[in-house]
């Protein structure tokens, strides 16, 4: 096993971490300020792939498959806070943890229903690798790498620079507090549900560019990302982007020793490690969104 | 026209009342104690003044004006801020942060520079975060923030609570400086003698209702009474 080798797999893990962070910042959003994981991210993540996919239908390229799977799957997020989580808040959490479940299965049954089980691809041209000493990079990979640091970087802008982004912090900081500051909680909650939802939807497009396009995709994302949050310590958004990497490292790195089926399994290997060793995730001290 | 009236006040939680049939007042600029025993009903009043409770009825006017099934959100806009007794600032949020995130500022840049003048131990740490301030700071925040809105009613929850007894003395200053600002005060407190001694009048609880509403000084000088209800002396 060359250096080379670990090189490539090292590359693959940033992209993939990136992927799970951009999934995993979506899950500790909505638990920072709505107070509940989300088991329905991963489902939107998919309806914004298979949005992207539609939309090549019509010759679409790159960009539109993102803005067209971003779009549909904030959409979808704002829509199931609308009908289903507003109308929750007020209860336990895991009342919506339990509705955000069937919620997952709802909108898998029927992406099955209309689509069918088998894998499908977006038909974007196929460009060779280009070499850059050890690393061998597809144009693709760089375009994903681009887009996921980008929106992750939007986000943490909108959450830092802007009104709307402190009030969200103050949200997720202290809910009555802001209350009596003034802070109408509905305009946040609204904020948060599309920004969350673009996340996914950003989170299941790349997916979709860098493998393929399923129903499954994005169980097979939620867990990952889920391990990256409660690495990263659930709530804090440094926490979960960084737990995001960690978990895309530490799978495709774990590749020669445990093969491509089992990779998945070291995620969680980390997790369980981090749960035992340090349950409250590796960021707790420094919460941004708490 | 009283700032705030609140009249056969019923509020609690679930089926059950906790506050029954209490009524009191706070004229413009007073300062008005609120004291009693754990259990009394002083935090389930002031949750149910700053409209976080859902069972809730009677009459509460600010201003003359119903404050019943206005959001908690608005009572701010309307003129009545709210120091609750933990969590008084946003500990993830910087200094400046935290008086910018209030709303119902008319001039956030004059206003933000007023609060800095008025607590220059806020100047310095403007880009810290609250969760890092000492307790001194932190209660100065917890005041600047309630003020950024040029309050006329401020409703503190127990602020003294947990203090050393240097920062209550700054706290009770902190306190009695607010009436000239314009701005009158509901004080609620368990150990009430420092607070009586800045207020002018005083309401004491018992079970949820009112049962002693005198002068300040009158309840501070009845001192079977004050045995009974101000606590240690």
């Amino acid at each position: 096993m060359g250096s080379a080798y670990l090189i490539n797999l090292a590359f693959n893990g940033v992209i993939l971490g990136l992927i799970v962070a951009l999934a995993a910042l979506s899950i500790t959003l909505v638990f920072g300020i709505a107070r509940f994981p989300n088991a329905a991210t991963g489902d939107v993540a998919t309806v914004g792939a298979f949005a992207g996919l539609a939309v090549t239908a019509t010759g679409g390229g790159t960009a539109a498959i993102l803005g067209f799977g971003v779009l549909t799957a904030a959409g979808l997020s704002l829509l199931f806070y609308l009908i289903l989580f507003r109308g929750l808040a007020d209860k336990p959490p895991v009342a919506s943890l339990i509705a955000s479940i069937g919620l997952a299965f709802f909108v898998r049954a029927v992406l099955t229903f209309f689509v069918g089980h088998n894998q499908q691809v977006y038909p974007l041209p196929i460009v060779r690798a280009v070499p850059f000493g050890p690393l061998r990079v597809q144009p693709t990979d760089l375009q994903v790498i681009a887009v996921a640091v980008l929106a992750l970087a939007a986000v943490f802008a909108l959450l830092h620079l802007t009104a709307i982004g402190r009030r969200m912090r103050a949200v997720a900081d202290n809910p009555d507090l802001a209350r009596a500051s003034g802070i109408a909680a509905t305009r946040v909650l609204v904020v948060m549900w599309l920004c969350a939802g673009a996340l996914a939807g950003v989170s299941g497009t790349l997916l979709g560019i860098k493998t393929v396009v399923s129903p499954e995709m994005g169980w097979d994302l939620l867990m990952p990302a889920f391990a990256a949050t409660i690495l990263g310590t659930i709530g804090n958004p440094v926490g979960a982007v960084l737990g995001g990497l960690l978990i895309g490292l530490a799978q495709e790195l774990s590749t020669p020793i445990v093969g491509f089926t089992y990779k998945i399994g070291v995620g969680f290997l980390v997790l369980l490690l981090m749960l035992l060793v340090r349950p409250q995730g590796l960021f707790a001290g420094n919460a941004l969104v708490r | 026209m009283s700032t705030l009236t609140v009249a056969n006040l019923y509020a609690g939680y679930g089926d059950v009342d906790i506050v029954t049939d209490l009524s009191l007042r706070v004229e413009p600029l007073e300062i008005v104690t609120i004291a009693g025993t754990n259990g009394s009903g002083k935090s389930t009043l002031v949750k149910g003044l700053m409209g976080l409770l859902k069972r809730i009825r009677g009459r509460v006017d600010f201003e003359g004006t119903s404050l019943l099934g206005v959001p908690g959100e608005r009572r701010i806009h309307m003129g009545i801020a709210y120091v609750p007794q933990v969590n008084n600032v946003f500990a993830s949020l910087t200094v400046l942060e935290n008086l910018q995130v209030v709303e119902g500022v008319s001039d956030r840049r004059r206003r933000m520079a007023e609060m800095l003048d008025r607590f220059p131990a806020l100047q310095e740490r403007r880009s810290t975060k609250a969760g890092a301030l000492s307790g001194g700071e932190r209660q100065q925040l917890a005041f600047a923030r309630a003020l950024m809105a040029s309050p006329r009613l401020m409703i503190l929850d127990e602020p003294t609570a947990a203090l050393s007894p240097a920062l209550v003395h700054e706290v009770l200053r902190l306190i009695t400086a607010l009436r000239g600002m314009g701005v009158a005060v509901l004080l609620v407190e368990q150990r009430a003698r420092q607070a009586l001694a800045i207020s002018d009048r005083g309401y004491i609880l018992d079970s949820g209702r009112v049962v002693i509403e005198d002068r300040a000084d009158r309840l501070l000088a009845d001192e079977r009474m004050a045995d009974l209800y101000l606590g240690e002396h």
